[in-house]
């Protein structure tokens, strides 16, 4: 590097010896009137003295011959040097501002304006009824220039007005998260009368400013908190993604889960924008356009609160009635209720939960920490959408749907249950949760006492039928069938994220197991799990949810949160349109006979009947409890209502939750009531809801207490 | 002789027959072509006018520079005009033909004011350089010491009658000029002590100096600035940090270097920035400017120190290339006038005076725009007439002076 300017520096000192040399030579070897270009330039002056000069000079020389008029005929060098010097340095600067002005020009202007956006607040969050979920409060800003970090005075005075010490008030001025042409924020959430204070006392405080922002606020804490989500700061991969129309600035909230993230750009409205001019300190000289930001649009949702606040304060109160995990029934869980008729979702619940007012300003490290222990149980999950368990015998409605389509059962058809069998002669026999045995049943019965012998005989039909049998049928009849019930799909409910289950086939078990080949083989027990939502069969409470709206009707509608979309003038923008999400292949009369066994089910146990009666609602539905080997079983409960005309399904789920009559049809029942008081224009009670507090209980669920559905 | 100095400045007085006879029927036609201009034999009215113009033009755009920045005080600029006035005035009515034998004088004279920063109480050392002296107010010698560097080669040039012809005499002479130079290095401050050299340099090419002398000083010269970045090398070490430090080049000068010769890349580092502004400041200027007060690169702080070194810059930035255009007129003009005064002396030592002078002004206009537009690296050498800076306003109205005495005491029997 420092060759190439060693020789730069050489080359140019040699052409400027050479040049001055050769204008020397030239110069001595000219006769004297060659001299005569060098008063020729002084005419511009005017000063019409040049001849005077030329004879002068002449005469000197020829009459005196002094030493000193030998040197004359230097001047021609001189004054060529510095013609060459003026015409250089004019030629260049020609260049530059002439021929080259309008890219300097640019760049000048790209020193010097910049824009400023200002962060619109976010739309509000509704329920059906128009009751406030999540909206925004004021808090009072005190913010301040850049240069107020010099002034120990102002630092001083913000100090002592805000009650906040002297060395924070200068760590706040120099942070430049917010980027660095932004004012810094000095306090936020300020009294009224400090902020009073400061406007009255505008001379003391010069470049202090105050601002009301906004802030996300929930008036019922934790109520609906995963269905809702939470804002924060983006993160860098945020950031770098640039959608076209929506910068992200370091400095906005977005939606970080829920319907705050699904309708991130429907609530983020549109940010001001503030072209300003600013100095080379990046402080803001004069602003040249401002426009104002928009308001992000309103959601309301088909969310019931008071429906909503049943179904949180159900499953807290059966899980952790004294607000820790463990001093009641199971460790966790979710209820989904939904409207049969458009698939609109009046409550997701999930439990544990967690209370996103305390992530306005970002996730404080404690409840990270805290939520992130194992005895928290997850309080972030959304278990209604993300939760994927075993469905248990709540599957048994859709493979006796499945049977009565295939013929491998019919409205007629009759079983031994005696407790334990081996339809496959394996010699170790599979076992009825009734180890008594039911005796001689139909489905009806089957369905009612949840007999598994009478699901394991349609299982070895399908079987036996299938390519391993007599190849009549597909080897994944069964699967197909309960798939066109959605399961092992996404819903597509305006979620982001919802897990789509499972639903084993042979080849997932090949490709499971490819390390196991053992283990890879699809067998006989396979199907015999399935079918009565065992196995490796999983299903989320959302998908159990659309599942028996399927049964109530015969029509699954797709689940939704979205009602409806309002602007800031409170105009209707977009109204949501009930989809069909798909409409299984059923016998009527078939399904009249399940949905006749499944509300004999409920009759059929007078304690799961008197919970519903006690809500006044005539339900029908179908418990399930999966059994685990390693822990507690987990309890399900779906049922919709009325019986005779259905208009809301509810489903529940329990883990570690036991016997799923005993636990999660309480929950189902008390929610279910809500749904039906809620069918007025009134709003039902509904209160603050609490945050999990993060602890549990060490408890310990003896195993092998026996499945009892 | 101080009674008769007087007496010239007053054209009422003998003066005007004596200054007829001393250089006889030349000074009458040169009368009679400027006309009815008063006290013609004594002061250069065209000379004067230019002058003039320039200061006044230096001012305005230096009072548009310091605007709304509270470093720079403009009253104290004006005050150095007024000062230098005064100056000028006594310099010119003073017969500089006084000086033409004091060479030791003025050398030793050169040599305190250049060595005075390192006096123990009123020296100050700013930026790494012990170049300024405390005495009430803040000066730098090395800046006055400018006019005596002018006289003392001058004095010491013109000893030889113009003909420098023996290589003894001719290194004895080039030994002696580069005193000064040395003494500034001290300091440092290779900003002026390149002045010195160009001072130097000028009044050894008038003053008579063989060629072939002159040549092998070039080629001399550039073997020594080889041999300065070679030894560097060789002699360049690792601080603690972990930082690469030459001994006799600083980084920040190398800097500089390697910016001029990389123009265009994308640079950094505060060298590259400055330069980089100074042409943004400079090309957005366009042919007309943005008005006077208008600028944006340098009144909004992207353009670093512009009252002082970068000061072409805003003057290019807001009268655009009409008024670049005007104040190179205006030194061109000025430089041939004096270049016409200097040709029009017979004596030897008023000559390399003014050839001096118009040597350093020629340096200082070729590095200062030189550098701002990126033809030349960057040092710290001012604007003549127009930077900020009223020590160098002072030295430049003394330098005027000097130029008014030579061609007010302009007398070939004056020598004889």
């Amino acid at each position: 590097m420092f060759v190439a300017v060693v020789a730069g520096i050489i080359a140019a000192l040699i052409a400027v010896g050479i040049v001055a040399v050769v204008l020397v030579l030239l110069a001595r070897h000219r006769d004297q009137h060659a001299d005569a270009s060098d008063p020729a330039l002084l005419d511009t002056v005017g000063v019409g003295a040049e001849e005077d000069g030329e004879i002068r000079v002449g005469s000197g020389r020829s009459a005196a011959a002094k030493p000193a008029d030998g040197l004359l005929k230097r001047f021609g060098a001189l004054g060529a040097l510095a013609a060459g010097i003026f015409a250089i340095l004019g030629i260049k600067l020609w260049s530059m501002q002439v021929m080259n002005a309008s890219q300097y020009s640019d760049e000048a202007e790209k020193n010097l304006y910049t824009t400023v956006r200002t962060p619109a607040p976010r739309g509000s969050i509704f329920d059906r009824k128009g009751n406030v979920l999540v909206t925004n409060r004021a808090s009072q800003t005190v913010l301040a220039e850049q240069e107020v970090a010099d002034n120990y005075n102002v630092v001083r005075r913000l100090s002592s007005v805000l009650g906040i010490p002297v060395g924070v008030v200068r760590q706040r001025l120099a942070d430049t998260s917010s980027g660095a042409q932004n004012r810094r924020v000095v306090a936020s959430d300020v009294r009224l009368r400090d902020v009073a204070f400061i406007s009255e006392h505008a001379d003391a405080f010069p470049g202090v400013s105050v601002e009301t922002r906004t802030v996300r606020t929930y008036p019922y804490g934790a109520l609906g908190a995963h269905l809702l989500g939470y804002t924060g700061s983006p993160t860098e991969d945020e950031l770098a993604v640039t959608v076209e129309g929506s910068d992200i600035d370091s400095t906005d909230m977005l939606g970080k889960s829920g319907v705050e993230s699904f309708y991130d750009s429907v609530l983020s409205g549109e940010k001001g924008e503030r072209q300003v001019m600013v100095d080379a300190s990046g402080n803001v000289v004069s602003v040249t356009s401002e426009t104002e930001p928009a308001k992000g649009s309103d959601i309301h949702l088909t969310i019931d609160a008071a429906v909503q606040y049943a179904a949180d304060r159900a499953l807290a109160r059966m899980i952790a009635p004294d607000g820790d995990i463990g001093s009641g029934k199971g460790v966790s869980g979710a209820v989904v209720a939904m409207d049969v008729r458009d698939g609109s979702v009046l409550a997701m619940a999930s439990y544990p939960t967690f209370d996103p007012t305390n992530f306005t300003n970002g996730i404080p490290q404690d409840i990270w920490d805290l939520y992130n222990t194992e005895e928290s149980h997850a309080p972030m999950l959304n278990r209604a959408v993300n939760g994927q368990y075993a469905a248990a015998s709540t599957f048994k409605a859709f493979t006796s749907m499945a049977a009565l389509q295939y013929g491998y059962a019919t409205q007629s058809s009759t079983w031994t249950c005696t407790g334990s069998w081996d339809g496959f002669n394996t010699g170790s026999a599979q076992f009825c949760w009734e180890h008594a045995g039911h005796g001689t049943l139909d489905l009806h019965g089957g369905i009612v006492n949840s007999c598994d012998t009478v699901f394991y005989e349609i299982a070895k039909a399908f079987f036996d039928h299938g390519p391993e049998g007599t190849g009549e049928i597909s080897d994944t009849a069964l699967q197909e069938y309960v798939e066109q019930y959605n399961f092992g799909k996404v819903t597509g409910v305006d979620l982001k994220n919802e897990s789509a289950g499972r639903v084993p086939t042979p080849e997932w078990k090949a490709e499971h197991w490819r390390n196991v080949p053992s283990e890879a083989t699809w067998r006989g027990g396979d199907y015999t799990n399935m079918i009565i939502g065992q196995g490796d069969i999983l299903v989320t409470p959302l998908q159990v949810a659309c599942g028996y709206c399927g049964i109530a009707t015969g029509t699954m509608m797709k689940p939704h949160l979205l009602k409806e979309v309002r602007n800031a003038s409170g105009d209707v923008v977009l109204e949501h349109q009930a989809e069909v999400l798909a409409e299984p292949e059923v016998n009527r009369s078939d399904l009249d006979y399940v949905r006749n066994a499944l509300r004999n089910m409920i009759t059929a146990h007078t304690e799961v009947d008197e919970w519903f009666l006690e809500q006044g609602v005539q339900a029908a539905g179908k418990s399930g409890t999966a059994e685990h080997t390693d822990r507690a079983d987990d309890a399900w409960f779906v049922a919709y209502a009325p019986y005779d005309d259905p208009k809301y399904v509810v489903a529940c789920v329990l883990e570690q939750g036991g016997s799923g009559s005993k636990t999660a049809a309480q929950v189902t029942a008390q929610v279910m009531g809500a749904v039906m008081q809620a069918e007025g224009e009134q709003t039902g009670e509904v209160a603050r809801v609490a945050g999990s507090s993060g602890k549990s209980y060490v408890t310990d669920f003896s195993a092998g207490e026996g499945r009892q559905d | 002789m101080p009674l008769p100095q007087i007496d010239t400045l007053d054209p009422s007085s003998t003066s005007a027959p004596r200054r007829q006879r001393r250089s006889g029927s030349h000074a009458a036609a040169k009368r009679t072509t400027i006309g009815g201009l008063p006290l013609a034999g004594i002061i250069s009215w065209p000379f004067l006018a230019v002058a003039g113009a320039l200061v006044v033009y230096g001012l305005v755009i230096c009072w548009s520079a310091v605007q709304g920045d509270a470093r720079y005080n403009f009253t104290r600029q004006a005050g150095g005009v007024c000062v230098g006035l005064i100056l000028m005035a006594l310099v010119w009515a003073f017969d500089y033909r006084k000086l033409a034998g004091a060479t030791k004088p003025l050398l030793i004279i050169t040599v305190v004011l250049i060595l005075s920063p390192h006096l123990p109480v009123i020296g100050v050392t700013t930026m790494g350089a012990t170049s300024w002296i405390n005495i009430g107010m803040q000066v730098q010698p090395g800046e006055f010491a400018k006019v005596t560097v002018v006289l003392f080669a001058a004095s010491l040039v013109s000893r030889y009658n113009g003909q420098l012809g023996e290589l003894r005499e001719y290194c004895k002479v080039v030994g002696l000029l580069l005193i000064p130079f040395i003494c500034i290095m001290t300091q440092p401050d290779l900003g002026t002590g390149l002045v010195y050299l160009f001072i130097s340099a000028t009044v050894l090419v008038m003053g008579g100096a063989r060629v072939k002398y002159l040549v092998w000083s070039v080629v001399l010269l550039v073997a020594v600035i080889v041999a300065v970045f070679f030894v560097d090398e060789l002699l360049k070490y690792t601080t603690e940090d972990g930082t690469t430090e030459y001994r006799l080049l600083k980084n920040y000068q190398r800097n500089r270097l390697f910016v001029f010769m990389n123009q265009g890349s994308a640079d950094y580092s505060a060298e590259g920035y400055n330069l980089q502004q100074a042409m943004i400041a400079i090309g957005s200027g366009g042919l007309f400017g943005k008005g006077l007060g208008s600028s944006t690169q340098s009144s909004l702080g992207f353009l670093p120190e512009a009252p002082t070194d970068f000061i072409f810059c805003v003057l290019a930035e807001e009268l655009g290339f009409m008024g670049v255009l005007g104040l190179v007129t205006l030194y061109a003009v000025l430089v041939f006038v004096c270049l016409r005064i200097a040709r029009n002396c017979g004596n030897l030592f008023g000559m390399l005076v003014v050839c001096a002078i118009v040597g350093m002004w020629l340096f200082q206009i070729l590095e200062n725009i030189g550098m701002c537009c990126g033809l030349m690296p960057i040092t710290g050498i001012p604007l003549p007439f127009v930077s900020y800076g009223s020590s160098f306003m002072v030295v430049n109205f003394i330098m005027l002076g000097l130029i008014g005495s030579v061609y007010c005491h302009e007398s070939r029997l004056g020598r004889g």
